[in-house]
C-alpha cells in the first residue's frame, strides 16, 4: 500500500502506512509538523519518537495480514491524543505490563520509553489487533 | 549517520553524528564490531553530535557497553544533549553507563580507570 494521509478536520490528522521500516520516519515527521502546528512545540519531539515506537514494535513483531498500520492525531485542546493500531492477531498484555527490562537488556525498551515520554498509555489488545493510546497534557 | 572514530590521548572515541535509531544502528554496530575485532578494549562514545536515539540506538548501546566489559575494558559515554539525556534516563541507563558532560571529563574516568595497555608502545620496554 502506499502511505495515505488525510486531514479528518483541522484538529485531526489520519495517516495509514504500510507496515514497513521506512514508515517509521515518516510517521515521526508528520506527528512532530501536526504537534508543532498546534502548540505543542515543547513536547513535539516527545509524541513523535513514542509515535515511532509503537509503529516500530508493530513492524517487528506483528505486521498484519492487511500489511497496515495507523496513526491518528488529534487536538484535543488540553491534550494532545495519538492512537496508533493494527488489525493484527493482538499479542499478550502480560509481556509489556510486568516489570521493566533490565537496563541491561538488548531490547524491551519501546513501551518503556512511551509511558515515560507520555502522560497517559493505554494498549488494548485482541483478536481485532491492537491499539497504543497515548496522551500529552498541553504544557502551561 | 556518519560515524566519526578516532584516537586521542591513546584511547578510542567514536562519535556517531546524526540519529542513532532503527535505521543507523547496522551501520554502528558494523563500527563497533570492528573495532572489537582490533581489541580496542576501552572506548569513549562522544554523543555531543548526536541529534536523536531510539529504544534500538539504546540497545546498540547496551550491546557496546557488554563487549567492552567482557574485555575489560572501559567505556565512558558524553552527553550535553539534554534530550539524549533524557532518554537515556528514561530507561535508567544512566544508573549502569558512565556518562560525563565533556570529552576531558570521559578521558579522566577511562584514565583513571587504568584499563587501556598499549601492547605496541610497551613493547620496547620489555
Amino acid at each position: 500500500m502506499r502511505p495515505i494521509f488525510r486531514d479528518v478536520n483541522k484538529s485531526e490528522l489520519a495517516v495509514s502506512l504500510p507496515c514497513r521500516q521506512k514508515s517509521l520516519k515518516r510517521a515521526r515527521w508528520v506527528v512532530k509538523k501536526f504537534a508543532r502546528r498546534h502548540g505543542f512545540e515543547a513536547d513535539a519531539e516527545d509524541m513523535a519518537l513514542a509515535t515511532q515506537e509503537a509503529l516500530k514494535n508493530i513492524v517487528q513483531y506483528a505486521c498484519p495480514v492487511d500489511d497496515s498500520m495507523h496513526v491518528t492525531v488529534t487536538d484535543a485542546g488540553d491534550r494532545m491524543v495519538i492512537e496508533v493500531l493494527d488489525k493484527g492477531t493482538g499479542f499478550d498484555l502480560g509481556a509489556i505490563e510486568g516489570t521493566p527490562p533490565s537496563p541491561m537488556a538488548l531490547h524491551g525498551r519501546g513501551i518503556q520509553i512511551i509511558r515515560g515520554l507520555m502522560d497517559k498509555v493505554v494498549v488494548e489488545s485482541g483478536r481485532g489487533g491492537t491499539v497504543v493510546h497515548m496522551e500529552k497534557m498541553r504544557a502551561r | 549517520m556518519e560515524i566519526e572514530v578516532e584516537e586521542k590521548e591513546g584511547y578510542v572515541i567514536v562519535m556517531p553524528v546524526g540519529e542513532l535509531d532503527v535505521y543507523t544502528v547496522p551501520l554502528f554496530r558494523k563500527v563497533v564490531l570492528k573495532l572489537e575485532g582490533d581489541r580496542r578494549h576501552d572506548l569513549i562514545m562522544d554523543l555531543t553530535k548526536l541529534t536523536f536515539i531510539d529504544s534500538s540506538g539504546l540497545g546498540s548501546m547496551i550491546e557496546m557497553y557488554q563487549k567492552v566489559q567482557s574485555a575489560e575494558g572501559e567505556i565512558a559515554l558524553v552527553i550535553d544533549n539534554p534530550r539524549i539525556l533524557k532518554i537515556l534516563k528514561l530507561v535508567d541507563l544512566d544508573k549502569v553507563l558512565h556518562i560525563f558532560p565533556n570529552l576531558g571529563r570521559a578521558l579522566e574516568h577511562v584514565g583513571a580507570a587504568g584499563g587501556y595497555y598499549d601492547e605496541e608502545f610497551f613493547s620496547d620496554l620489555t
